[in-house]
């Protein structure tokens, strides 16, 4: 498994793909601080909100690197035809998945130290800093597995590269349908059904429940159960489900 | 000598296509064995069911001494060039084998010298370093076979390893498959639908059609065995041509015609000893034999015959 993760990683990051992701993604954080900046400093926004407003933002693009990154993986190497050699290998496909899903998440590491500076940049002074890091790389980072899983598992059963990223990128977007809908929406057993029951909006929910709101880590850990949930399951669907079914024709039966 | 493979009844289908039915061979260690068929005959689809790449629907085979439920066994002894295989762009020649190496468990230090030590082989050693996208296709299929070779296969598999080669490519490429067996003694499966190949480098012949196996053993055994019509170009004087087919269409299965050329007949034959009746005919009837060839018992010809290309 790590030397094919070591491989992966290697192809992502020495082979330019992961270090322009990274830079796009440094300047997307760059702009987002500038205006939470500039907002606080109108008094449109409260100091805590602007770190808020970041974190949330480096946790969902970072998270969707990860998602992009894992929904190439198994369709790409079939369209380049290096699959092949691949599976011809002795390597067991549990570490050829396993592997594939460190590395997809690497991008996910990335974003978050390139957003460090900015959080601490925004969050000086109030003491928000260090919850804010804490509380981001664990939402972060459930949410990146529960997307970089599920991209490797469209990966491997989409007929094409280009259906694996598109199909991975609408499901994306439809989970974050939710967050914004008007807030009559967002409220009643229903919206509360809607926003807990979704990984994305719980846990960004969560994420705002102890940054903007101060409250304590136990306080809303109930938010959590979704996230942790569907990081779970949906990384054990891609290294058990998804490596059985990695082969050549996406989808077919072999 | 034990089996390097050995099929039995093995199946392979898709939904209700059939891509390969009971395939029953066995091949030697360190024989090169050809497999010859038309597109789509199930040459491919038979590697990958060998090479463990897909189950079989049906049967059973033996790689390497390994049973085919054992597969991750089968791969660690086997080395496999597929067809029109990918190769990492972005990444030399090098690092492509030494993580191949790594992955068949080499340590860094070994995978290095595996890999300087193959492309070397594969005459590849001064581009080592130079990223892949920079190859021509038969470096990148040179390269392909020093990866199928890194982990010392008993068993080797080349799924068309010529295609879209230029000759003298395909010289080199050939070339090396035969020091694959010679040298390393390893088996060798060659599945390619050039003939000449077949007929050029392989000990052994496999004749694949619509997913089954229609022939196989020695080239010349196959040639013979196939039931293509036999023909013969027989070569008398000009003046004697109305002799000598008055004598030939006396002999039975034998029939004559006059070719365009001067004193040239050809003939076509029931069976291979009927051109010794036909020759003898010539002979007892006092007319000079300038020249005599048989044609048709050439291993095209048998392919054309089993597979109804012709």
């Amino acid at each position: 498994m790590l030397v094919v993760a070591g491989q992966e990683l290697r192809d992502l990051w020495l082979g330019g793909r992961g270090l322009v992701l990274s830079f796009a993604f440094s300047l997307l954080m760059s702009l987002i601080a500038y205006l939470v900046a500039t907002n606080r400093a109108l008094n449109f926004l409260e100091h805590r909100e602007t770190v808020n407003l970041a974190l949330q933002v480096a946790i969902a693009v970072g998270a969707l690197l990860a998602l992009l990154a894992a929904a190439d993986t198994v369709s790409g190497e079939r369209e380049r035809g290096t699959l092949e050699s691949l599976l011809l290998t002795p390597v067991s496909r549990l570490a050829i998945a396993a592997g594939k899903l460190l590395a997809a998440l690497s991008l996910w590491l990335g974003a978050f130290v390139i957003a460090i500076p900015y959080i601490w940049f925004l969050g000086r002074g109030v003491g928000l800093v260090r919850d804010a890091l804490g509380i981001g790389v664990v939402v972060g980072t459930l949410l990146a597995v529960f997307l970089a899983s599920f991209g490797f598992l469209i990966s491997v059963f989409a007929s094409s590269n280009r259906v694996s990223l598109s199909l991975s990128l609408l499901v994306l977007l439809a989970l974050f349908v939710p967050t914004q809908l008007p807030t009559a929406a967002q409220q009643g057993w229903a919206g509360d059904l809607l926003l807990r029951a979704n990984p994305i909006t719980a846990g960004e929910h969560y994420v705002g429940k102890i940054v903007t709101d101060g409250h304590a880590w136990s306080q809303d850990a109930s938010w959590l159960v979704s996230p942790l949930v569907a990081a779970v399951v949906f990384a054990a669907a891609a290294l058990l489900v998804g490596a059985r079914f990695t082969r050549l024709r996406g989808g077919a039966t072999a | 000598m034990s089996a390097a493979i050995e099929a039995h009844g093995v199946e392979k289908r898709y939904g209700s296509l059939v891509a390969v039915e009971d395939l029953d061979f066995s091949a030697e260690a360190g024989e090169i064995l050809g497999v010859l068929g038309p597109n789509g005959a199930g040459k491919t689809t038979a590697i990958r069911v060998l090479t463990t790449i897909c189950a079989p629907t049906r049967g059973s085979f033996e790689v390497a001494g390994v049973p085919h439920t054992q597969s991750a066994e089968i791969r660690a002894r086997i080395g496999v060039l597929p067809e029109s295989a990918g190769y990492p762009e972005r990444q030399t020649g090098e690092e492509y084998l030494r993580y191949h190496a790594r992955l068949y468990g080499q340590s860094r230090a070994g995978a290095r010298a595996v890999a300087r030590s193959l492309l070397e082989e594969v005459r590849l050693g001064e581009r080592s370093g130079s990223l892949i996208s920079t190859y021509s296709r038969g470096m990148r299929q040179r390269l392909g076979i020093a990866r199928a070779l890194v982990n010392e296969p008993r068993v080797v598999f080349l799924d068309e390893p010529t295609l879209g080669l230029d000759p003298a490519g395909q010289r080199q490429v050939l070339g090396m498959v035969r020091r694959i067996a010679d040298e390393r003694g390893a088996t060798v499966l060659l599945s390619t639908h050039l003939l000449a190949e077949v007929e050029e480098t392989c000990s052994r012949v496999l004749i694949l059609n619509r997913g089954r196996v229609v022939a196989q053993g020695t080239v010349s055994e196959v040639s013979r065995r196939a039931a293509a019509p036999r023909s013969g170009r027989i070569c008398v004087a000009p003046d004697s041509v109305d002799a000598a087919l008055s004598a030939l269409a006396a002999v039975e299965g034998v029939a004559a015609s006059v070719d365009g050329r001067r004193g040239l007949l050809v003939v076509t034959l029931a069976r291979t000893e009927s051109m010794n009746d036909a020759v003898g005919a010539i002979v007892h009837a006092g007319i000079p034999l300038l020249s005599s060839e048989l044609e048709g018992a050439r291993l095209s010809d048998a392919f054309l015959a089993m597979t109804g290309e012709a």
